[in-house]
């Protein structure tokens, strides 16, 4: 007894879902490593060691030494199979063209940075004019810079710009230099491309590199060799993949609630129907298989048109994504079975997790039931049920008070995703129960403005509370999503701002323009205080992962102490840091002043350092601090993040200088764009389908309806009074919605507050945007308004009497 | 002796709670013989239909005990009773209440394709054949007269060769030659196939169609009558009672055309213990 108008939305919200389902997990299971260009004939290439714990795949690995890297070279070239080893040299270099650093692609972490010549052997990169570098002072550059072979150019390096001859040309990016260039400005290596001679077999060739290097390094082959993509490139792909599993989390979510809510609905309506079956010899349990294969059929039709969906949308759906930032240009659709076989049985298995509550009271509609009126619903909402969302709010509370006392922003957003996934889904399941009072308290301005529609609406809406509950049920998520999670991300954005301007103690600050960092030159321009970041290790045999990087700050002890209005010294003291085997650690790296501290530079050198202070965690933006000059002597590649100065200064080539506030507001404004878009496409998601379910329910609503409304204008209603009526009541329940979607989300917010408030150690303030949250309530209230308006002005476009009204009263026969 | 088909024993049924308390049956005990057509009268809210939900185990009585064909009902579950109520018991609603969207043959099989059976073809057809609407087996409730979607009903409640029909206000939502047409349907499987049917009703003229009038008044049978029926008498029965409500005695006597008139007390029922 599938009857298509019945299904026809929940088919809509399964298929919608799965669509949702569907492309985001082609879109996962396509985001893979990809070989760089640069690399890519290179059949077997020896990467060094991993730092940091495999997961973290953004960390950089430990780098080989000159020394080390050439001895490896020298042993690996005799290895049966190979026709050459090239060190592969990575080092920051940047043409500025009319004076500034060129803007095209300044996104790509590889258009600024340099390479030797010889690593062109392992991509197959060919000359597309001129000559090789074969100097000091030469260089081959990217053809789409329009330079010319023989004209010259400033490279911006991480000494300062310098004036380089074009040699040549090539259809890469990047810039190419002679490798003893290469090897002074980069003389750490990370990887050892090894060209395979013909015929040999790669797999062999590798098996025998492995036994030359052996636990000083990892040989990768094929697909493998894509752990050697640009870091930046990884972390791309990584918030892609975040983005990504969010909103597939987030569809499945929200499908299964707007479903359920859906299947609950149509379920009450057909009351009469399964009392009647019931009536007519169908067991409790028939009742409930036939609801549930229902469920499943429109389920499966539905997931597999979601599925067709999704995947035509994918690809336009990665473009998307690569434009806006979320994956790497090097990002491809690939279509892989494995998205395709959970898309497929995302329909069925959402539907049958959606008609699960429906199903049960199906079953539980009683034989009698055949015999009654269906409006007036008995028992609104039963004890069971009374526990279970009394447990999901207690279990939201919880996690609610896990963000707030949570000290790392990631398992804080975590928590606070699934405190929002247990309140809602609380409030749902007590919604019949809230409804009553709710609409009681609303009732005098109804009241009041409407007359005997007043009545109506109020009545109405009390007496069917489980309608208007499963009414109001998807406006409630959608309301306490977007002003949960926007508020959460315009709180937390604000609340590091303050953080940030609150500890520097500086008027202006220089920052880099349209290039990664400031060089050596620029920073003694501008003669402030600056941050010289690197990265260094720290190996230790006994601990898993052996090798952890740390993020150590090159810095003036004097300048940085008074710039830093959150440094607070612990132990020994500040103005020590000027030996070049001197560091600053922080408190949890557990040592003490004067304690031993051995480091792996960015060159690869080991490096015996001494304590000379320890501050507390909060005092730097890092682990540790070191004297500038250390940090220059063995990474000639380290950039200067920012300079704080205390006048304004005329900004250096390549950077451009901004006030406190206005750096605190964009120094992750990077991040935080991609963040807020982020927000705003899960707001989207769950909007759009918020919007979609109310739209649903209230459509069913009316068809269900149409004898009560004839029956009111029979007793002498206008039709624009019935208009009214079924206006008034839909923007009741989308306000009941709203209001406890607000109410659940500001639970919410207020103890994420309390849990930044303690994280930053400044008052936080909410911060809730407004528009957004109108934006989605303005949503909900068109559709619902729509969706009970029109059909119900086209059900009364006769007359009253000409239709009939329905089976005469049975009511209070006994 | 008389087999009885359907026997009540001190039934009570009350419905809400405090102040919406409603007590719907304050102790009755009657029974139904097979092969017999009784009429349950009375005002409304005087207990008829929730006298016929117990007896059809639809619904359950807060006291007494319900026995159908032999098989008493007070301890089955849930699923028992639906099967017992599928296979023994069938039941036509004022509503009709057919399934709109199955054809007339499909509602008249509906019982038994739930209890697992697909009943032969001629079967069905021989069913709405006893209710002349062999040829309307194809048509859906929407195109089918509020009689014929009626007879449908008794045609669906009689495909398990029920032990017991009953019929709640069978006529109500029908016009009188239709209300005419269905009555002598139910007379009819009564006389010819000793069918055994009890049915509410408001009307002296369909109750005259009955072999027994049952009269209830708040919960408790008040009246009976037995042999020579006329809706006359049932209506001068009914006005009696109204006019003399209150005060109810003991008598027992022939009231005209034979008609046998049998007064109780409410008391005397309630006294009797549950049977099973």
């Amino acid at each position: 007894m599938l009857s298509v108008r019945r299904s026809a939305s929940a088919f809509v919200a399964v298929a919608i879902g799965v669509t949702v389902v569907a492309a985001t997990t082609l879109l996962l299971a396509s985001g893979r490593p990809q070989v760089p260009d640069r690399l890519a004939r290179a059949a077997v290439v020896v990467q060094s060691p991993e730092a940091g714990a495999p997961a973290d795949s953004f960390a950089p690995t430990l780098p080989w030494s000159a020394s080390r890297a050439a001895e490896l070279t020298s042993r690996l070239v005799e290895v049966p199979g190979v026709a050459a080893a090239v060190p592969d040299r990575t080092f920051y270099a940047q043409p500025l063209v009319d004076g500034r650093p060129s803007g095209t692609d300044a996104q790509r972490e590889d258009a600024h940075q340099g390479h030797g010549w010889s690593s062109t052997r392992l991509g197959g990169t060919r000359l597309a004019a001129g000559e090789p570098p074969r100097r000091a002072g030469e260089v081959v550059v990217d053809r789409a810079l329009g330079l010319r072979p023989g004209g010259s150019v400033t490279l911006l390096t991480a000494a300062g710009p310098e004036p380089y001859t074009v040699t040549g040309l090539v259809d890469a990016p990047g810039v190419l230099v002679a490798d003893e260039v290469a090897a002074a400005l980069a003389p750490g290596v990370r990887a050892i491309g090894l060209l395979v001679a013909p015929g040999a077999d790669p797999e062999e060739v590798a098996e025998a590199a492995r036994g030359v290097v052996g636990g000083d390094g990892q040989v990768l082959t094929g697909d493998g060799r894509g752990a050697l993509e640009p870091r930046g490139d990884a972390r791309t792909r990584w918030i892609g993949m975040q983005v990504l599993t969010a909103t597939a989390a987030l569809a499945g979510f929200v499908t299964v609630f707007v479903v359920a809510s859906t299947f609950a609905f149509t379920v009450a309506q057909r009351r009469r129907e399964l009392g009647l079956l019931r009536a007519v010899g169908a067991t409790p349990r028939q009742v409930r298989r036939m609801v549930d294969t229902e469920a499943l059929v429109v389920g499966a039709t539905a997931g597999l048109t979601g599925l067709l969906v999704g995947a035509a949308l994918a690809p336009v759906l990665g473009r998307l994504l690569i434009d806006v930032g979320f994956e790497p240009a090097t990002f491809r659709v690939r279509y892989e079975p494995w998205p395709v076989a959970v898309s497929l049985a995302a329909g069925p298995v959402i539907a049958l997790l959606a008609v699960w509550s429906a199903s049960r009271r199906a079953a539980r509609v009683r034989p009698l039931e055949a015999l009654r009126e269906a409006a007036v619903e008995q028992r609104p909402i039963g004890r069971p049920r009374v526990a279970t969302g009394v447990l999901l709010v207690a279990a939201g509370g919880a996690l609610s008070l896990g963000t707030a006392t949570s000290d790392d922003a990631r398992s804080a957003a975590t928590f606070a995703l699934y405190a929002v996934m247990a309140l809602v889904t609380g409030a749902t399941v007590l919604a019949p129960a809230v409804v009553g009072p709710v609409v009681r308290i609303l009732r005098s301005p109804v009241r009041r403005r409407g007359g005997a529609i007043g009545m109506l609406v109020r009545a109405g809406a009390s007496t069917a509370t489980r309608r208007t509950a499963s009414t109001a049920a998807p406006v409630l998520l959608t309301v306490a999503f977007a002003v949960l999670v926007s508020g959460m991300v315009r709180t937390t954005t604000a609340a590091y701002e303050a953080g940030r301007a609150e500890s520097v103690n500086a008027g202006w600050i220089v920052v880099p323009d349209r290039a990664p960092g400031l060089s050596d030159q620029a920073v003694a321009a501008t003669g402030g205080t600056a941050l010289l970041p690197t990265t260094v290790f720290e190996s230790d045999p006994g601990t898993s992962p052996e090798h952890r990087p740390l993020t150590a700050l090159g810095v003036d002890p004097a300048g940085f102490a008074a710039a830093n209005r959150a440094l607070t010294v612990v132990a020994g003291s500040l103005d020590d840091l000027n030996g070049d085997d001197t560091v600053v650690v922080t408190d949890s790296a557990n040592r003490l002043p004067s304690e031993p501290y051995a480091l792996v530079f960015a060159d690869g050198e080991s490096v015996s350092l001494r304590v000379v202070a320890v501050v507390t965690d909060d005092s730097v933006p890092g682990d540790l601090l070191l004297p500038r000059h250390v940090v220059r002597a063995h990474d000639p590649s380290a950039l200067t993040s920012a300079v704080y100065v205390s006048d304004r200064v005329d900004p250096p080539v390549g950077a451009r200088i901004i006030d406190v506030s206005g750096w605190a507001a964009e120094a992750d404004h990077a991040e935080d764009r991609l963040v807020w878009l982020f927000t705003l496409l899960l707001i989207g998601v769950s909007a759009g389908y918020g919007a979609v379910a109310v739209a649903n329910t209230l459509l069913l609503a009316a068809v269900g309806r149409v004898a009560d409304l004839r029956l009111i204008r029979l007793a002498g209603a206008t039709r624009r009074q019935v208009i009214w009526l079924v206006t008034a009541e839909s923007a009741l329940v989308v306000l009941i919605g709203a209001l406890l979607g607000g109410a659940v989300a500001f639970v919410g917010l207020l103890s994420i507050r309390a849990g930044l408030a303690e994280q930053v150690g400044a008052p936080v303030d909410l911060v809730v945007p407004w528009s957004v949250v109108g934006g989605v309530v303005g949503l909900c209230l068109l559709l619902a308004v729509l969706a009970s308006a029109l059909p119900t002005w086209r059900s009364l476009r006769h007359r009253p009497a000409r239709s009939p009204v329905g089976h005469p009263s049975m009511v209070g026969e006994r | 002796m008389t087999r009885h088909t359907v026997t009540l024993t001190g039934l009570r049924a009350v419905y809400g709670t405090g102040a919406r308390r409603v007590t719907a049956l304050d102790g009755v005990t009657t029974s139904f013989a097979s092969g017999t057509f009784t009429a349950v009268m009375g005002p409304s809210g005087s207990g008829k239909s929730t006298l016929l939900h117990c007896a059809a185990g639809l619904d359950r009585p807060t006291e007494g005990s319900v026995t159908i064909d032999g098989r008493c009902l007070d301890d089955l579950g849930e699923d028992e009773l639906t099967r017992l109520r599928r296979e023994r018991v069938g039941f036509v609603f004022q509503a009709f209440n057919l399934v709109s969207t199955l054809t007339a043959a499909q509602n008249v099989e509906l019982p038994l394709r739930l209890a697992g059976r697909r009943p032969p073809a001629r079967d069905v057809t021989a069913a709405l054949d006893a209710v002349g609407l062999a040829d309307r087996a194809g048509h859906r409730p929407s195109e089918l007269s509020g009689g014929e979607q009626q007879r449908v009903a008794v045609a669906r409640a009689l495909i398990t060769r029920p032990a017991v029909v009953f019929a709640d206000e069978p006529t109500g939502a029908l016009d009188s030659a239709a209300s005419r047409q269905v009555l002598r349907l139910l007379r009819a499987l009564v006389d010819d196939h000793r069918q055994t049917v009890v049915m509410v009703t408001h009307d002296p003229a369909a109750a005259a169609s009955a072999d027994r009038v049952l009269l209830l008044a708040d919960g408790r049978v008040v009246d009976e009558l037995t042999g020579g029926i006329t809706a006359a008498v049932v209506a001068a029965t009914i006005a009696e009672r109204e006019t003399a409500s209150g005060r109810t005695s003991d008598r027992q006597g022939t009231a005209s055309g034979g008609t046998t008139v049998r007064r109780e007390t409410a008391r005397a029922q309630a006294a009797v213990q549950r049977p099973c």
